[in-house]
């Protein structure tokens, strides 16, 4: 099955037309996840989406040029999805700043690892926020990227060599690092193949016989109340699983996973007033022999929108926080006195990760 | 952004094989001075693409590089001071750096290059494949 996925208003003006022939015609194949967060967050409502979805027919698009005109974006595990630039984006712009002046506890694991690090090594952070862990090892060189530019102006003000980059499409020469860290970032993307490719991404760029860390936010917590806190996304956002069936991406190097379970306290601010405490699943990627986990795949709610309180003295003058009230993105808390944002999470299950 | 990071930089849009080294255009670059570490310098030095740091440092005003570098040089510390100051202490604060294969030029504003891409530059238009696979395969 295919859908056509191209600026919403355009498409539904052609949405009765239907191509059963396929010769010769171009052809784009689009995300089911996609095509669907189009649907949800498009500002003007248009409900026509839906009806096409359940014709379940192929979708063509007419002519090339048409196609070209209409910013067409085909099957791509590179092309951003909405959610990703409403939620993860867009809100990390506007609260850089606080979110910085929250970021400052550094995580024992994350610091032994980089500590352990041999002298001189080159070290590539991807998704480094405001360059918390840039710089943790003096006798290593730092090299940090992070898809929002006004995180990365706070790590180069520090004096560490940052620069603005898509970690799920890292500009680097392969195999120039001597190691990788991806800190809390993985469960920002919101397609697996997505988290994928970011991993393959670490990969690559570091040496053979290189290490890298990762990690991400896990589904199971300590304290379960706090999930409560969190918006589940219902099922019209939730993504293409790839079922039992699909083969299998190996990638060419292989590669030994270990596990190391780890309770953080008080490590993770996330809302003004409360401490989270989280259970990460840390993973360190070895050049070794293949060890997968078997992993059932059983539904549980993965996706969250977690909420982010900017207090109203902390948003921006500029008025980034008033186009996202605006825009239907934000709301206002007045009893917490604060602008509070969702921030899209695909919080990980046990044994997700090593897939 | 230092020529140690330019030395890794390369130009990530789909279907490009020769993104490295990318092109300086220099509109403003500072010096700064950096800690030395002979230990570092060779730690790092297997890793540098010689030829593209030495044409880095030259379009920055810094022509004391020698042409061909090979690690018996490490020994030297008048190489290695050069080495180093090529290396760390050039800093480009503004410029671009343009990909010798499709000329795109990455801004670099208060020493951060953007290299982020657009969505179009982001994978290849390839009709023809869809519908191959699409009979190949009978699936999507």
């Amino acid at each position: 099955m295919f859908f056509n996925v191209t600026r919403a208003r355009r498409y539904l003006h052609q949405s009765h037309e239907v191509f059963p022939s396929l010769s010769g015609i171009v052809l784009s194949v689009g995300h089911l996840r996609t095509f669907k967060s189009m649907t949800d967050f498009q500002e003007d409502g248009s409900p026509g989406f839906s009806s096409l979805v359940s014709e379940g027919g192929l979708h063509i698009q007419k002519s090339i040029s048409v196609c070209h005109d209409e910013r067409c974006s085909f099957s791509s595990v590179q092309s951003t999805p909405d959610i990703e630039k409403k939620y993860v984006h867009h809100v990390y712009d506007a609260i850089a700043p606080h979110f910085s002046s929250t970021r400052f506890a550094k995580w024992p694991k994350v610091a032994t690892f980089l500590n352990s690090l041999p002298l001189g090594s080159l070290i590539l952070d991807a998704g480094c926020g405001n360059g918390k862990y840039l710089g943790l090892n003096p006798d290593c060189f730092f090299i940090g990227c992070d898809i929002s530019a006004p995180l990365i102006n706070i790590c180069a003000g520090r004096g560490h060599e940052a620069m603005v980059a898509d970690a799920v499409n890292l500009p680097y020469r392969t195999g120039f690092g001597d190691a990788a860290i991806s800190i809390a970032v993985l469960h920002h993307l919101s397609t697996e193949s997505r988290r994928k490719k970011a991993i393959e991404e670490l990969v690559r760029v570091v040496k053979k016989g290189g290490l890298v860390l990762i990690t991400v936010w896990a589904v199971e917590q300590e304290d379960k109340s706090l999930v409560t806190k969190w918006t589940p996304l219902t099922n019209k956002y939730t993504e293409e699983w790839i079922g039992p069936g699909s083969p299998r991406v190996r990638s060419p190097s292989s590669l030994t996973l270990e596990s190391i379970s780890e309770t953080e306290e008080n490590s993770f601010g996330d809302c003004q007033e409360k401490q989270m405490s989280n259970k990460h699943t840390h993973l360190q990627k070895l050049d070794g022999s293949v060890a997968y986990e078997n992993w059932t795949n059983n539904k549980n709610q993965q996706e969250y929108f977690v909420p982010w309180h900017l207090p109203y003295h902390r948003a921006e003058v500029s008025g980034e926080s008033a186009r996202a009230l605006a825009n239907g993105l934000a709301k206002k808390d007045d009893k917490k006195g604060a602008v509070v944002y969702n921030r899209y999470y695909h919080v990980f299950i046990e044994g997700e990760l090593e897939r | 952004m230092r020529l140690l990071t330019h030395n890794m930089l390369s130009c990530n849009i789909k279907g490009v094989t020769n993104g490295f080294p990318l092109r300086l255009e220099v509109e403003k670059f500072v010096e700064k001075e950096v800690d030395f570490s002979a230990e570092f310098l060779r730690n790092i030095f297997p890793k540098i693409e010689w030829k593209a740091l030495v044409d880095a440092s030259r379009s920055m005003g810094y022509s004391q590089l020698p042409d061909e570098a090979d690690s018996s040089m490490l020994d030297s510390d008048d190489f290695l001071k050069k080495f180093h100051h090529a290396l760390l202490e050039l800093h480009l604060e503004e410029g671009v750096l343009i990909c010798p294969e499709t000329g795109r030029r990455f801004p670099v504003n208060k020493g951060i290059p953007n290299m982020l891409l657009h969505e179009d530059e982001v994978f290849v238009f390839d009709g023809v494949n869809l519908v191959l696979n699409y009979h190949l395969n009978s699936t999507w």
